[in-house]
């Protein structure tokens, strides 16, 4: 699986909105790079450059007057303008100097009574001066002030031109990051819709929690910091590598040994990163879940007071969360712009090494201004570079969490279909079905029955007989290995899960209530409920009197599966929905075991209208219950081993017998 | 706004060397990489000069790699010690968060949702980590070096200049102000939304096969689509002030530059200082954007580091509901159990959920409790349990009230097998040991006899060491009481609950386990509620709920006599089982 390719490729969803950032992102780098030429042309040009040359010359623009002639500086001048004598104002101290001569070398300067001396080395020379007054500078300075005012506009305005641009840029980094995160969630949750239950038996639900928000939530800087910073670098780099060649092409040829090294650093880096992000982000994972399964066993973990012993087991999570992190910070800090700084000694190391090598042999081989040019541009060259190596740790976790979240989009699913199949008469067969959750250990063997429309059809047999695995195949919540299964004679594996499930109800013994009201939980807001059906079937379940305490009636809240509800309470309005749906098969897995006797005939009696016209299927321990079925099936260890109803199977004095008898025996027992 | 420094200084303090050695190394490192820059300077006027010969360059080469590893280690230490300290409050926040949940009660669970909590317990908490590693770091910046910069300017240059240059700093303070609290409300809303969608994951996948059977599938995916658009909305709130914080200090810091140039161009005019000094103190200014970028950046953390604080923080701030008294009595045995015109309601109901319960169960003693479905039978039990804070009356153990014993010590005395059957994802073996760590093999053995779950483990793929819960193998219902009450069983609990424990296993199961107990449990107290009248029929006591109110009690053949609901049950249940005549005869 490559991650860095699908990474790419969810960018690529979003391409117009990261290039239009990435584009912002390069005017503003533009316009950032161009601000201290401004300054420094306003520096050198206009305030440094008062001590440039200046020529006398008749009035007019951008001439100063000075004791009766006018003064212009050299670059004002036009070409074929009259020049005549040059002249210099030259600063000592704070005080400017009008130097009317030409001044030759520059140097230490000294006045002295009217008289400049500039010493430069064994070379010294003088020249006369005057001192200018506060208001004759002004005026020296005059021409220069418009130009330096303009610039700063100048300059001003690019900064806010590049304030915007960058604006756009982060913002529209984020806006990029935040769908594509967006998008991952989304694509992952619609793929956990299509996994078969199975992958859910063995996983923990923190732990798919975890792959869906923390995992994709860890991979927003990648888009946001990582791709900017990598942008931006790069253009920097390439910008100091031109002007590297430019400026000596054997010498950046040298600097060019950066790139493997950098190559080479990042390799080097994943391998132990990797590593550590993968522990690191399993134990975030592990964390959630432990924290989800403590938290729904926490009544037990107090009732046994395993307190201490469960913060001991999570400690040691969390420890080992924090040793995984403390090991790849030692790994960062050895690395990154620590790194990045022992490179750049080395550079400078060689760079000394070398020069000061060769200047000791014949003459110069490079000119002065070459290598403070190239001393600043190596200095430059290296802060893109540890902007880039600071975002490796980004981009590792980045992608561990990418392959954790792409490794669960790969997970073969089935696709959720759309595909509606009129409502089926419920007419089921089983056709000498096997079945194992386990290969060659089977938990169904053999099996085969027919049940009618209309018909009450009851699974009994000893927990771990199989009675539950029958319910899960016709379902399709698992498919059998061998035999077939039909409804109205259709095989149900040519039809998708969600078109046959359509017409199927389960109450489980085990219901799971969502957060929201009691009859959102009756009609799971599906839109096809009305409120009129959901209140007929809570009715029908005999709600009303056990419900009727509550404030708010059917709206009351309920909370996260359903906590503050007993498990009778829960069972009924599990039932409710069954029944709310109106499916044409029902099927109840031991759906009345918390409820009691008295609410439990109420739900009898509407059973004997509820059944016409469904196929019902009824899981129960007491036998009881199941008395007036249709059909019995008694099932030991995966297999059928009898049939019939219950007057037929009382009368064969075999296992239904023996059960029955058993049971009321032993209330008899009881009462006695 | 630094209100998180304060909030984390128990961490700080608990961790000053840490801190300390980390804020003078950066300091010193600070300093040192500046110095190789102007050695190469130097070197180079020196080759200017001609004055290069192999002495000074071995020399300048000594002092750069010198230096270079003792930055290096430095800044080894430093980043080590900074983030680690980050790294280190997380581990801590994270160990008290646990802690803390472990000491709450269901009404706390039931106003805090799981999904939430585990945001808070991950994301949150990475949140303040980078602000004590990260935010400190800018903060140093931003102040030590800024400060240093400014007294260098002011002292080398001009205060005056100095004072112009920085007159965007008050603007920005007032910006970045009303930007982090922006921020803070914001990043705060994000992040509860951010719980949300966990909690609407967490939902999706336990009840998955609801969604399945019911095909919501699609409905499924269109709330929490709804929801990751909520969550998409919010961030991109965080964003549009996030991305505020840099362009505003980089216009802010520009201006700074142009007072300096254009106040220090007037300077010059003025001859009040020399043109070195304007480029030496332009120099100066460049410097100073890293720091004050890091004042934007050290908000922006800050405000992000508080928010997730403050969720956490109200989690931990929460107070348990129900507590120790302060001079708790102790008493060997739970001689007898009395409940005085206990009244109880549950936090969030509007009507008496118990009322004017009187029962007493003496030692050795079996209590039936029966009722219909939400009468309060769970209710009573929880009493005990004192999971939710007393209501009025008295509830007296061994004549002591339970609120003068400590939790700990009553709950040591219970073995409780509740409705739902609470397994973890481990072994069974493990999942019985629960019950008692210590227990030996025997009292395995027997727990395992006791609860009738022999037959049952030899169907189990790996027996006694199967995986079950969350990540096991699918067990039944009646097998996964079965296990809870073997755990409940090898406590040998003074007082053993059972709390309709028994409805997923076959009446001749129960039966068989009722009476293991009843044997085995010879002088201890065992209190029983269930739907099966057959279950209770040897208790000691009976009492039947109804709304709260016990309306019958007494011996199981007082009740029949009584002609009640109990009686009217009894008989339901018999007629269920009429035939049984019919054909046994």
């Amino acid at each position: 699986m490559n991650v860095g390719r699908r990474l790419t490729e969810y960018a690529l969803i979003y391409k117009k909105i990261i290039i239009a950032a990435l584009l912002m992102l390069s005017v503003s780098v533009a316009a950032e790079l161009a601000g201290p030429f401004i300054a420094k042309k306003l520096i050198d040009d206009h305030i440094l450059g008062i001590e440039s040359t200046w020529y006398e010359t008749v009035e007019g623009k951008e001439a100063v007057s000075y004791k009766g002639k006018w003064y212009k500086r050299e670059q004002y001048f036009s070409e074929g303008e009259t020049r005549k004598d040059d002249i210099r104002i030259l600063q000592v101290g704070r005080e400017f100097y009008f130097v009317p001569s030409t001044v030759s070398f520059d140097g230490e300067r000294s006045v002295n009574s009217g008289e400049m001396t500039i010493t430069k080395g064994d070379e010294s020379a003088a020249y006369p001066a005057e001192k200018l007054t506060g208001e004759e500078l002004l005026r020296f300075y005059n021409p220069e002030i418009p130009k330096i005012i303009k610039l700063i506009a100048f300059y001003f305005g690019l900064l806010v031109v590049a304030a915007f641009f960058q604006y756009g840029q982060r913002y529209y980094l984020q806006k990029a990051a935040n769908r594509v995160i967006q998008k991952m969630r989304n694509d992952v949750f619609q793929h956990i819709q299509k996994l078969p239950i199975r992958y859910f038996d063995n996983l923990p639900a923190g732990k798919v929690v975890a792959r869906i928000t923390n995992d994709t939530e860890a991979i927003r800087d990648l888009y946001v910091t990582v791709l900017s910073t990598f942008f931006s670098s790069t253009i920097y780099i390439i910008g100091i590598y031109i002007a590297l060649f430019i400026l000596d092409a054997k010498l950046a040829a040298i600097c060019l040994i950066l790139i493997p090294i950098l190559v080479v650093w990042t390799y080097l880096y994943r391998i132990y990163a990797s590593k550590y992000n993968h522990i690191i982000r399993s134990k975030v994972s592990d964390i959630n879940a432990m924290i989800n399964e403590s938290i729904q066993g926490m009544n037990i973990i107090q009732a046994f007071s395993r307190e201490k012993k469960t913060n001991e087991e999570f400690e040691e999570l969390n420890e080992t969360h924090f040793k995984y992190q403390n090991k790849l910070l030692s790994l960062n800090s050895m690395t990154s712009h620590n790194l990045v700084g022992v490179l750049r000694n080395i550079t400078f190391v060689a760079f000394i090494w070398y020069f000061g090598g060769a200047s000791m042999g014949v003459g110069s081989v490079v000119t002065l201004g070459v290598l403070y040019a190239f001393v600043d541009y190596i200095n430059r060259l290296f802060q893109p570079v540890t902007g880039i190596v600071n975002q490796l740790a980004n981009l590792e976790q980045a992608l561990v969490a990418g392959e954790r979240v792409f490794r669960l989009l790969e997970e073969t699913g089935t696709p959720v279909e759309d595909e509606k199949m009129s409502r089926y008469d419920g007419n089921v067969s089983f056709e000498h079905v096997f079945f194992g959750y386990k290969e060659n250990e089977y938990v169904l063997k053999d099996i085969t029955f027919t049940a009618s429309k209309g018909e009450t059809v009851a699974l009994v047999g000893h927990t771990g007989s199989g009675k539950s695995s029958i319910m899960n195949l016709l379902f399709r919540f698992y498919d059998s290995n061998e035999g077939k299964i039909l409804i109205d004679g259709k095989d149900i594996v040519d039809i998708p899960y969600q078109t046959i499930r359509e017409h199927m109800g389960i109450v489980l013994q085990d219901p799971y209530l969502f957060t929201g009201t009691i009859a959102s939980n009756v009609s799971l807001d599906d839109p096809r409920i009305s409120r009129d059906q959901v209140e007929a079937a809570l009715k029908a379940v005999g709600a009303e009197k056990v419900f009727k305490n509550l404030e708010n009636g059917y709206d009351e809240p309920v909370i996260e599966k359903g906590s503050t509800l007993s498990s009778g309470q829960r069972q009924l309005i599990s039932f409710a929905r069954a029944l709310a749906f109106n499916p044409a098969i029902l099927i109840l897995d031991e759906a009345t075991s918390s409820i009691d006797t008295e609410t439990e005939a109420v739900i009898q009696e509407a059973m004997e209208i509820l059944k016409k016209g469904r196929t019902t299927f009824i899981i129960a321990h007491r036998l009881s219950t199941i008395k007036n079925s249709d059909q019995i099936i008694v099932l030991d260890r995966g297999e059928i081993v009898e049939r019939g109803n219950h007057d037929e199977l009382m009368k064969q004095k075999g296992r239904y017998y023996q059960m029955y008898q058993l049971q009321q025996g032993s209330q008899g027992d009881m009462a006695g | 706004m630094f209100s998180i420094f304060k909030k984390l200084s128990w961490f700080f303090i608990e961790n000053w060397k840490r801190y300390t050695v980390a804020i003078v190394l950066l300091t010193i490192v600070g300093i040192l990489d500046v110095i190789p820059p102007k050695l190469v300077g130097n070197a180079i006027d020196d080759i200017h000069l001609g004055a290069m010969t192999w002495e000074v360059v071995v020399k300048y080469l000594w002092l750069i790699s010198g230096i270079a590893l003792i930055s290096y280690a430095m800044t080894y230490v430093w980043m080590y010690q900074l983030f680690g300290g980050a790294f280190l409050v997380e581990r801590k926040l994270r160990g008290k968060f646990m802690g803390h949940l472990l000491k709450m009660t269901p009404t706390f669970f039931e106003k805090n949702r799981t999904g939430d909590l585990m945001a808070r317990a991950t994301n949150d908490l990475k949140a303040i980590s980078v602000t004590a590693g990260f935010g400190v770091l800018t903060l140093i910046d931003s102040s030590v070096f800024m400060l240093t910069i400014l007294f260098t300017m002011g002292f080398l240059i001009s205060w005056k200049l100095t004072f112009a240059a920085i007159l965007p700093l008050p603007i920005m303070a007032m910006l970045m102000k009303v930007y982090g609290a922006r921020i803070h409300k914001r990043f705060t809303e994000a992040q509860d939304s951010f719980g949300d969608l966990n909690d609407k994951v967490l939902e999706s996948i336990a009840g998955v096969r609801v969604i399945r059977a019911y095909v919501q599938e699609r409905a499924d995916e269109k709330r929490f689509a709804d929801m990751t658009e909520d969550v998409y909305n919010k961030n991109i709130g965080v964003a549009k002030i996030d991305s505020l914080f840099e362009p505003t200090i980089k216009v802010l810091v520009g201006l700074s530059y142009l007072i300096g140039l254009g106040y220090g161009a007037y300077l010059v005019f003025h001859q009040s200082i020399t043109l070195g000094e304007l480029v030496s103190f332009n120099v100066y200014l460049g410097m100073l954007i890293w720091p004050m970028f890091a004042i934007g950046e050290l908000i922006n953390i800050m405000q992000r580091g508080n928010a997730s604080l403050d969720r956490v923080q109200e989690t931990l701030d929460y107070v348990q509901d129900v507590q120790d008294t302060e001079n708790p009595k102790w008493i060997d045995s739970p001689e007898h159990i009395g409940f005085k015109e206990v009244d109880f309601q549950y936090p969030s109901s509007n009507v008496l959920n118990l009322s004017d319960i009187n029962v007493n169960i003496q030692q050795g003693g079996t209590l039936g409790i029966v009722g219909k479905t939400g009468s309060g039978k769970t209710t009573l039990i929880k009493q005990l349990l004192r999971e939710y804070p007393a209501g009025k009356g008295s509830l007296s153990i061994g004549g002591v009230p339970i609120s003068d014993l400590t939790i700990q010590q009553v709950r040591d005395w219970i073995g409780y097998v509740p409705q739902d059957h609470v397994l973890f994802s481990r072994t069974v073996r493990e999942n019985i040991l629960f019950g008692r760590h210590d227990a030996t093999e025997q009292d395995l053995e027997q727990a395992i006899e006791l609860a009738d779950f022999k037959k049952d483990l030899e169907m189990l793929p790996d027996g006694l060491t199967t995986l079950v819960g969350e990540k096991g193998v699918a067990l039944s219902g009646g097998q996964k009481q079965r296990i809870s009450i073997a755990r409940a069983l090898i406590k040998n609990p003074e007082i053993l609950i059972l709390d309709d424990s028994l409805s997923a296993v076959d009446a001749k199961t129960e039966a068989k386990i009722i009476d293991n107990i009843r044997k085995e449990r010879e002088g201890k107290t065992t209190i029983i509620t269930t739907h099966r009248l057959s279950a209770v029929q040897h208790a000691d006591w009976i009492i039947v709920f109804e709304d709260g109110k016990v309306v019958e009690e007494g011996v199981h053949e007082r009740l029949l006599e009584n002609g009640g609901w109990y009686k009217e049950q009894f008989d339901r249940q018999q007629v269920e089982d009429s035939s049984r005549e019919e054909v046994g005869a």
